[in-house]
């Protein structure tokens, strides 16, 4: 799975500390999804979508090997 | 997040001040096979199997409890020191966790089986008190490791 989380939290002009107070996570756990290297789970995923004021589709994205 | 059976963030500390210095001088007291200080104590054996005294059981014994003492103290702490929340417990973080316990299991075993091979006498009842920490203590190092490093790599 693809996601645009970097890129939101540039355009929201966040760190990464203060995305992970906002919704409550590790700052570890928004670099590990940054690196692609975890899934959220829908309600983290519902989460960064409310923060961020977009879809969730439109942060995270499907990919041929899903 | 809602996490059970975990221990609240602040036992974490006390865990560690309890398990290195245990640590230690649980290794020391294994290695160097002597006692490293003398404290006598009755203490209610529900089995003693004397080596060179006959066995007893459900009765009071005197023993020397330094080395009881160390071993409790190094589990607890260790159990502390691994299953405390940390700051921000989350699903990430349980993920972590939950893998680096199959990881500690796994490699705790392998160890176990290695030195069933090939450690024999005395050397095997070392490795067995050993044994007592190593899943735990596999586990705080590769749990450990994983957030250290994805705290510090560069997305």
């Amino acid at each position: 799975m693809k996601n645009t989380l970097k890129v939101q939290r540039a355009i929201h002009n966040l760190t990464q500390e203060e995305l992970a107070k906002k919704i409550g996570v590790s700052r570890q756990t928004i670099n590990a999804m940054e690196l692609s290297k975890y899934v959220p789970s829908t309600v983290l995923a519902l989460k960064l979508a409310r923060v961020f004021d977009q879809k969730v589709e439109d942060i995270f994205t499907l990919e041929e090997d899903d | 997040m809602k996490t059970r059976f975990l221990f609240p963030y602040r036992f974490k500390i006390i865990g560690w001040i309890l398990l290195v210095p245990s640590f230690i001088l649980g290794l020391l007291l294994i290695l160097s096979d002597q006692d490293i200080f003398n404290l006598e104590a009755t203490v209610f054996a529900l089995y003693d199997s004397g080596i060179f005294e006959p066995v007893k059981a459900f009765s009071p014994i005197r023993n020397n409890i330094v080395d009881e003492l160390i071993a409790i103290t190094a589990i607890v702490g260790g159990l502390l020191a691994a299953f405390s929340r940390e700051k921000d417990e989350d699903e990430y973080i349980s993920q972590i966790r939950l893998e680096s316990l199959l990881w500690a299991t796994y490699i705790n075993y392998g160890f176990l089986i290695f030195s069933i091979v090939f450690i024999y006498g005395i050397a095997f009842y070392q490795v067995l008190l050993l044994n007592m920490l190593t899943v735990l203590l596999i586990f705080l190092i590769r749990f450990n490791f994983i957030l250290y490093r994805t705290s510090k790599a560069y997305a």
